[in-house]
């Protein structure tokens, strides 16, 4: 058993983090708060579900993954531009329309393929035991892919000019505009990534599980991102990475020991947000302003 | 008699000078008049189920705009009190048998109780951080509900079903008008009382806290107490208006909790206007009537297509909060009010021109 | 007993240090003011006095009573008040509301003598910085040298025996400065005591009677207005090192 929780718990750890690394990242960059976040989680899933079994045939799986997320990300900047530009200056007002847009795309996605789960074919077929738990080629996969990107952004927005320009606008808009840097453009970028970020994370969870489906496929992703960006401290991808890791752990402890735990799993990471802000608002790894000037 | 004459005359004359010279608070009159009047004009019963839930979500709304758009503390959670309201009644009538005219009372306490604790943790965060919480709140009262264990406690799914109606010793039809009418006061009565608070001077401490807390701390104002009063208050009627849902559905189940109804007073106040009482009024009726009237009635689809129609509504209200961002209502007074100075300057310039002629 | 006593205060903000082991005290109906070149630690030492931020070490003392680390508003409530350097007036509030807040306060609430209401008491503290004629208007239509007067007479509503001005003259007009030092001195006769951070040397070195210097963080000097304009080290701090 605790074979179980050790493996799934570090799989589950890294695609979360992946996901909600794109939240704080639209976050601290742009100061938007994109509760259609889990649209964009699910949407990703949807367009390889559709996707994948054109490609299997002739090209592999591969060019369907890349088409499915860059159309997520090319959604998330036309869904940038026509709804949240235009009341970027209150917070309220981008909560409020980004979670009109989420119910919308679900709504849209029930509409087209109805509350039916629709099947996603594994990237890898066999399995391969580990530790005595035997653990798809496609969980290994998502773990990989998703510390891979992990890693790459990281030392995106470290090394690279534009990641520099990404951490400058976080820290004080205004002034980066000043030097020069043209935040519009920075913002679609960030969007996009965030966005192509959750896809991925979507077309993960949904191969390594049992396909997807609407409902409520988009509230549970965005509750978790929440979680660990709170857990985690805002503005600090390494909390991300932990965050979703220790968020990735409890879900699997409690799902696999609680009885009945499956029905108890999605409140986990609200609970857990609830007692991070109660006991320690800042996070982990967060910075916490001492004086709002 | 001169003396009653002249007490009436007074009477009018103060009611005409707070309401008549307003124009927001004439709209706002006539507009009441109308709602008074529709049971006589067009006795439908469907019409006046769709306004009686107006009422209560304008209640709902309204509450969420005191804690919201006065105090600055962002509620993402606000279906927490609503549900809290409505269970608190049925679990009182299924474990003690009272009647509702205790159980709602009583609830409603609950509610304000619960709104106080919550307020505790939630005082801590700010801005971003205290959405996400009061989100969270909701969500996991729902899991509560629906987990199988409690099951004889909250019935689950369907929830606890057969709670006594307002007024059972009445004919079908005539129960439909009494409960629009009841709402409706009941709403007139709130938003009497919000509009008080919100005009007090404790009212005046709320914005000073939306507009600049180290300001307001540094003028000596207990911050904390206050955001604990406005949670109060506001959780007071969210689930006065819990109750009232409750007993006109007569059952309390699961979806109340949901996150849809969290967002509710959020879009509806949106729509009608931020910070305001007759924001969320507006915003109330508009989105009931979309939802009801030009969705449903107006505009048929098809079955096969009932996904649309939340499509089409939610599209519309990203329209209506992108087009005017500060409230369909709002807008509408702020043009009024723009009208009357235009006319004022007309009217003095009229006067400026008839002396200047003289000399 | 000295009305504020700060002893061996210090606050450190990641590597860098603010306030290093400072101390120094303030006595009943003085007039006293802070200089220094900027970053030297003065608006910290506000915020440190007022409780906005606690500090790593040290004690500060209000009439004889360890005030250290207390939340803002109490602190506010034993009669220290605060104007900001930046001004932060609630926008959305018509001027004579903005004073109504500050006596909304249980200090301010109290000091209204019977007989008055609220709205009479902010009227007349409005006119004692000149802003009556903008009783109605919202705060966020008011000029700049309008604000700095509407952030005195908030801080004054609520009757401090010490007010702290951060940089009371900051962004205005000789004139507005010069007309600003007539409130400021009549409290100061009211039998206030007043401690002003500011950089307008010449208009602070007429209004005080001591001067507190910081330089990075720490008490270089202390002394009269003429004293420290002497003072070689001071001058060295402001104008570099003479050739």
């Amino acid at each position: 058993m605790i074979e179980q929780i050790l493996i799934y718990g570090a799989i589950s750890g890294a695609v979360y983090a992946l996901l909600a690394v794109g939240f704080t990242l639209i976050f601290g960059v742009a100061g938007i708060v994109n509760l259609a976040h889990g649209s964009f989680f699910m949407l990703g899933a949807y367009m390889f579900a559709v996707l994948a079994p054109i490609g299997l045939s002739q090209l592999g799986l591969l060019p369907a993954l890349i088409l499915s997320t860059i159309s997520v990300a090319v959604i998330s900047i036309i869904f940038y531009k026509l709804t949240i530009r235009p009341v970027i200056d209150q917070e309220i007002a981008v909560m409020v329309v980004t979670v009109c847009m989420a119910l919308i795309f679900q709504q849209l996605m029930l509409q087209i393929f109805s509350a039916a789960n629709l099947p996603i074919p594994s990237f890898l077929e066999g399995s391969v035991p580990i530790l005595g738990v035997t653990v798809t080629y496609t969980r290994i996969s998502a773990l990989v892919v998703s510390l891979v990107l992990f890693a790459s952004l990281l030392i995106f927005i470290t090394k690279s000019k534009i990641g520099a320009a990404m951490r400058a606008v976080s820290q004080d808009r205004e002034t980066a505009m000043l030097m020069g840097i043209n935040t519009e453009r920075l913002y679609m970028l960030t969007m996009a990534i965030s966005a192509s970020l959750a896809a991925l994370a979507g077309i993960f969870i949904a191969a390594s599980t049992t396909g997807v489906a609407a409902s409520w496929m988009w509230l549970q992703p965005l509750a978790m991102s929440f979680a660990i960006v709170i857990l985690g401290g805002l503005g600090s991808i390494k909390g991300t990475l932990i965050g979703g890791f220790i968020i990735g752990y409890a879900e699997q402890t409690v799902a696999i020991t609680v009885p009945e735990g499956g029905a108890i799993v999605p409140v986990i990471p609200f609970t857990i947000m609830v007692l991070v802000l109660l006991l320690r608002p800042k996070g982990l790894f967060g910075k916490r302003l001492e004086i709002e000037e | 008699m001169n003396t009653v004459t002249t007490l009436l005359r007074r009477i009018y004359s103060s009611f005409a000078a707070d309401v008549f010279d307003i124009p927001p608070r004439l709209l706002a009159f006539l507009l009441l008049l109308i709602l008074l009047a529709i049971p006589i004009l067009t006795p439908s019963p469907y019409l006046l189920r769709i306004l009686t839930s107006a009422s209560v979500l304008a209640i709902f709304a309204a509450s969420w705009d005191l804690l919201v758009g006065r105090t600055g503390q962002i509620s993402l959670g606000h279906a927490l009190f609503f549900g809290i309201g409505a269970y608190s009644t049925a679990l009182l009538f299924k474990y003690y048998g009272l009647p509702l005219w205790v159980t709602i009372p009583s609830a409603v306490l609950i509610g304000v109780i619960v709104a106080l604790l919550i307020g505790f943790p939630c005082l801590r965060v700010k801005g971003p951080y205290l959405a996400l919480v009061t989100m969270a709140f909701p969500l996991i009262l729902s899991s509560i509900v629906k987990w199988t264990p409690l099951l004889p406690v909250f019935e689950g799914e369907y929830g606890i079903r057969r709670l006594p109606s307002f007024f059972p010793f009445l004919p079908i039809g005539d129960q439909r008008i009494a409960e629009y009418y009841l709402s409706l006061i009941l709403l007139v009565v709130s938003s009497v009382i919000l509009y008080k608070v919100a005009n007090s001077k404790t009212g005046i401490v709320f914005i000073s806290i939306l507009d600049d807390e180290v300001a307001s701390k540094a003028s000596g104002i207990n911050v904390t107490r206050y955001k604990l009063m406005a949670f109060g208050i506001s959780g007071l009627f969210a689930s006065l208006a819990g109750c009232i849902q409750a007993h006109l559905l007569t059952v309390a189940n699961p979806p109340v909790f949901a996150l849809t109804w969290s967002f509710m007073p959020i879009v509806v106040t949106f729509l009608g206007g931020m910070g305001t009482i007759y924001g969320p009024l507006a915003g109330a009726y508009i989105y009931i009537f979309l939802d009801r009237y030009v969705f449903t009635t107006l505009i048929r689809i098809p079955s096969e297509w009932e996904y649309t129609t939340l499509i089409a509504i939610t599209l519309v209200i990203v329209i209506l909060i992108i087009k005017w961002p500060r409230g369909v209502a709002r807008f509408v007074t702020d043009k009024l009010e723009d009208l009357m100075e235009a006319r004022e300057l007309e009217e003095r310039g009229k006067w400026i021109w008839k002396r200047q002629k003289k000399k | 007993m000295h009305l504020l006593e700060v002893e061996n205060l210090t606050k450190r903000f990641g590597g860098l240090t603010a306030l290093n082991n400072v101390s120094f005290q303030v006595d009943e109906g003085e007039i006293v003011g802070i200089i220094g070149p900027n970053g030297a630690g003065k608006t910290t030492l506000f915020h440190l006095l007022t409780g906005f931020i606690k500090p790593d070490s040290g004690t500060i003392k209000f009439k004889g009573e360890n005030i250290t680390g207390l939340e803002p508003h109490k602190i506010v409530n034993k009669g220290l008040a605060r104007t900001f350097q930046v001004v932060r007036p609630f926008r959305h509030l018509p001027t004579i509301a903005n004073v109504l807040v500050a006596l909304q306060s249980p200090r301010g609430n109290k000091q209204i003598e019977w007989l008055k209401t609220p709205e009479r008491k902010a009227m007349e503290m409005l006119e004692d910085v000149g802003l009556s004629e903008m009783m109605m208007e919202p705060a966020e239509n008011l000029a700049h040298g309008d604000l700095k007067r509407l952030e005195i007479a908030r801080a004054l509503a609520t009757e401090p025996e010490l007010l702290l001005l951060d940089e009371p003259f900051g962004g205005l007009s000789p004139i507005e400065t010069a007309y600003l030092t007539h409130p400021i001195q009549r409290m100061h006769q009211e039998g206030r005591t007043v401690i002003i951070v500011e950089h307008k040397l010449y208009a602070l070195m007429r209004l005080v009677r001591r001067v507190i210097v910081l330089h990075f963080g720490e008490k270089i000097a202390e002394g009269t207005p003429e004293e420290i304009s002497k003072n070689k080290k001071v001058i060295e701090v402001y104008m570099g090192k003479a050739m």
